[in-house]
């Protein structure tokens, strides 16, 4: 027996025992009393061998498992349904993809018609109207109108509405600088019906000396005789500036000498 | 694969991976925190196992590369409680012999620890868990020669290096 011991244990340790061959071995070690001293020294490792095989894992992993498979389950059909999830998002960005496309071109198409429409109107006739709108005046700055005046000067030739307009303007504006550029814009349709008196009327109404010596010096640029008389209450006036008032002088000297000269 | 074919296939495995886990990772927490993760790893693999020609080795490799990892990610390694080293020194011995046999046991711990991990894992398939040479080959993937050879020198340097302890203590 321990000669069989002897042999099997060199051929263990060359790693050539069966497995049969060392649970003998095992068995034979398992009872530290029955060794021999001189065996003892292989003892440990077959003691810790035998040990190490009677471990057991905790069961309750088991039960983990187990508990885990309900909520894998259920993992399954999420994925499932993100799948299709995922698929209908995708078509309905397409379809948000097209429809937006249709309406985008639908709606560049109204764009374009109105754009005919409106530039088979005079585009700077509309605008211009839109700014000049009297009730407007509060919404839109003078350099605004300013601008709305001078699109006039685009238009071939203005119609009773624009000239009323451009008289408004002249007449109300708050600023200074656009009433000047409305009477610029008049004088370019002086032959309008209703613009010339307008500008006499308006040497009456304006009270800003600026826009008085413009007006007269229209009204001198194109021989306006009716105007003299205006003028000459313009000269008379106290209470206008004094460079208007010998403007105004010339103004009607201007208008009646030449009339007389011929006559 | 559901769950009573997993059951059937996996759950005799466990008790071994749990071994190895714990050879490798000398400590019983991180053994079943490292059995637990290799059970769900397969559970969640279950469809696919049917591929594996053996799910046993696979299992067993897939523990290994575990263990190997988690060792590797943190050093820090903590003896393992050797509680039922007992339940081998039976209680007819004195309690001399047993504190002997159990500082023996804890010696064979730390030897074993040195071993380089190849050598630990053939031995410990061999020895613990009596597998077949061919079965480690399947395991382990080296050579019949190689799995011999690496047996052969893990038994013989846990027997020189424990003779070596003994004789370096009785010279005190």
């Amino acid at each position: 027996m321990k000669q069989d011991i002897d042999k099997l244990l060199s051929r263990y340790y060359a790693g050539e025992t069966t497995l049969d061959e060392e649970k003998q071995l095992r068995a034979f070690f398992s009872h530290p009393e029955q060794v021999p001293t001189y065996l003892q020294q292989h003892a440990p490792l077959f003691q810790y061998v035998t040990t190490a095989q009677l471990q057991q894992s905790p069961i309750d992993i088991t039960a983990r498992l187990e508990q885990k498979q309900e909520p894998r389950q259920l993992g399954k059909v999420r994925q499932l349904t993100s799948w299709s999830l995922r698929l209908a998002a995708g078509v309905t960005l397409l379809l948000i993809g097209f429809a937006s496309g249709y309406v985008y071109t639908r709606w560049a198409a109204s764009l374009s018609v109105n754009a005919e429409l409106a530039s088979s109107d005079q585009p700077e006739a509309a605008s211009m109207k839109k700014v000049l709108a009297f009730d407007a005046k509060s919404q839109t700055s003078a350099s605004d109108r300013i601008q709305a005046v001078n699109q006039s000067y685009a238009l071939d030739g203005a119609d009773r509405e624009i000239t009323q307009l451009l008289i408004n303007t002249l007449n109300f504006d708050a600023n200074v600088n656009v009433r000047l550029a409305a009477c610029q814009a008049l004088l370019r349709f002086e032959q309008e019906e209703g613009v010339r008196e307008a500008l006499i009327q308006s040497l009456r109404i304006q009270k800003d000396p600026n826009v008085q010596l413009t007006l007269i010096d229209a009204l001198v640029a194109i021989k306006e005789k009716r105007a003299a008389t205006d003028m000459q209450w313009l000269a008379r006036n106290q209470q206008v500036l004094e460079v208007v008032r010998l403007k105004a002088e010339a103004g009607v000297g201007a208008l009646t000498n030449p009339s007389q000269s011929p006559s | 694969m559901d769950l009573h074919a997993f059951k059937q296939r996996i759950l005799p495995v466990q008790n071994r991976l749990f071994r190895l886990a714990t050879m490798f990772l000398r400590n019983r927490e991180d053994a079943e925190d490292a059995l637990q993760d290799v059970m769900l790893r397969l559970w969640s693999n279950r469809q696919q196992l049917d591929a594996y020609q053996s799910v046993e080795a696979l299992a067993v490799q897939m523990t290994k590369n575990l263990c190997l990892d988690r060792l590797k990610a943190h050093a820090r390694q903590k003896p393992v409680d050797n509680a039922d080293l007992s339940s081998v020194a039976s209680s007819q011995l004195s309690p001399y012999r047993q504190t002997e046999l159990i500082d023996s046991a804890s010696q064979m711990h730390r030897l074993i620890d040195e071993l380089p991990d190849v050598q630990k894992l053939v031995l410990h398939l061999r020895d613990v868990e009596e597998y077949s040479f061919d079965e480690i080959e399947q395991i382990t993937g080296l050579s019949l020669n190689s799995i011999r050879v690496n047996l052969s020198r893990a038994r013989q340097r846990l027997r020189d290096g424990y003779l070596k302890v003994t004789n370096y203590e009785t010279g005190h």
